[in-house]
């Protein structure tokens, strides 16, 4: 911690003071990767950076359960506790459902799908396309296609609910489809 | 990924909303319990005078047993309030014990004092409709109340919750169901608190989750 204690910042994050709320979550984000790394050394970096913003999100989804009289770091390490362990459970399902293959240099037998090199097309002519688009569309299709977000991910950062998304998400395929049916 | 978490923290902190912090665990079970009292005084008056139901026995053990039943399901929800207060010691899990204890050695003995009139485990259905309408509302508003906390614990919330609400239902229930027979009291009663408890305990997961609390921060 540089600046303020976290007990204060949190609580002007209590009344909605943003600024705060930016200090503090990159006060504590550091800490937080660190710890992470330090208990869970078998995750790999992106895990540890996932487990790291799982956490953030709790803190901001029960930001009104820290009682401004109590310190704030035993709070934070106790959401931080719970998440990791949750995380290493979902961690523990996702090995179990993984199995792990050899690559192959095939992938079905039709002869199509086995081309060494696949057309892609003008690539910057399918980004002049999705500047077209609707804002809305733009945004969808930029977070779920290009930044290969996820539909949470997409949702928070961009405050669309997922339904919202998805449907932003389908038309501007739709949109794309055509404009390029036309050209 | 940095970029990743500089973006999430760039959109959590922008357009954040001002929070109410949460009371204190006693404070929550003071106002769970203000909402309710007036919706079961006027449900056991209206049971009583318009149902013309008899009136309990009023006697030493009857008071012992519903002070018991009381103070099990404030404790109760005192301890599941407190359950969903990140760095809280765990001792809150110990309040509910003693009540609940005396609770039980109440019905004991009185269940030990009767038995010698020979033991029936016989059970009045009848008293199901009084603990719908008098258990219900206290789980429904301490659920709600609830997931305001963090689901760390969801097991234990749960069993706590349904705990809670048991004893205050129970209170409520023996105000118009004027059982007497003690081991029938245990059995099905108390059985079915604890019943009820396990059952809730198991559903914890799927009533308090980070889920739901995300989606109602949200």
């Amino acid at each position: 911690m540089t600046s303020a204690a976290p007990e204060a910042l949190m609580r002007r994050v209590q009344e909605g003071d943003s600024a705060a709320y930016a200090q503090l979550l990159n006060d504590i984000t550091p800490i937080l990767r660190r710890v992470i790394r330090r208990q869970r050394a078998f995750l790999n970096v992106e895990d540890v950076e996932d487990l790291v913003q799982e956490v953030l999100l709790s803190v901001h989804a029960v930001r009104a359960t820290f009682d401004p009289d109590r310190p704030f770091m035993p709070w934070l390490f106790a959401i931080m506790r719970n998440r990791l362990v949750d995380g290493v459970r979902r961690y523990a399902r996702q090995g179990a459902c993984e199995i792990a293959i050899d690559e192959t240099e095939v992938t079905f037998r039709a002869a199509a799908a086995n081309t060494m090199q696949e057309d892609f097309g003008d690539a910057r002519e399918l980004y002049r396309a999705i500047e077209d688009l609707p804002p809305a569309q733009r945004d969808a299709i930029e977070m779920m296609k290009l930044k290969e977000m996820s539909l949470k991910e997409a949702s928070e950062a961009s405050g669309m609910t997922p339904g919202a998304l998805k449907v932003a998400t389908h038309r501007a395929m739709n949109s794309l489809k055509k404009m390029f049916k036309t050209r | 990924m940095t970029n990743r978490t500089d973006t999430l923290i760039k959109t959590l902190s922008q357009d954040l909303k001002a929070v109410q912090p949460l009371q204190n665990p006693w404070i929550r079970t003071l106002r769970w319990l203000g909402v309710l009292i007036p919706y079961c005084a006027i449900a056991v008056l209206l049971l009583h005078f318009v149902g013309k139901l008899p009136s309990p026995f009023l006697n030493s053990q009857f008071l012992l047993e519903q002070v018991f039943a009381i103070l099990t399901g404030i404790t109760a929800a005192m301890a599941a309030f407190a359950s969903t207060i990140p760095g809280r010691r765990r001792s809150y899990l110990l309040w509910p014990l003693i009540p609940m204890l005396g609770w039980l050695a109440t019905l004991g003995q009185a269940c030990f004092r009767s038995a010698s009139g020979g033991i029936s485990f016989q059970h009045n259905l009848l008293c199901l409709p009084f603990i719908i309408i008098l258990g219900t509302p206290p789980a429904i508003v301490l659920l709600m109340m609830l997931r305001r906390g963090a689901p760390l614990t969801p097991s234990w919330t749960a069993a706590l919750g349904a705990l809670a609400a048991a004893g205050f239902g129970n209170f409520c229930v023996r105000l118009v169901h004027a059982e007497d027979v003690s081991v029938m009291l245990i059995v099905w009663h108390i059985g079915g608190i604890f019943v009820l408890a396990a059952v809730s305990s198991a559903f914890g997961g799927s009533l308090l989750n980070w889920r739901a609390i995300k989606k109602l921060s949200a």
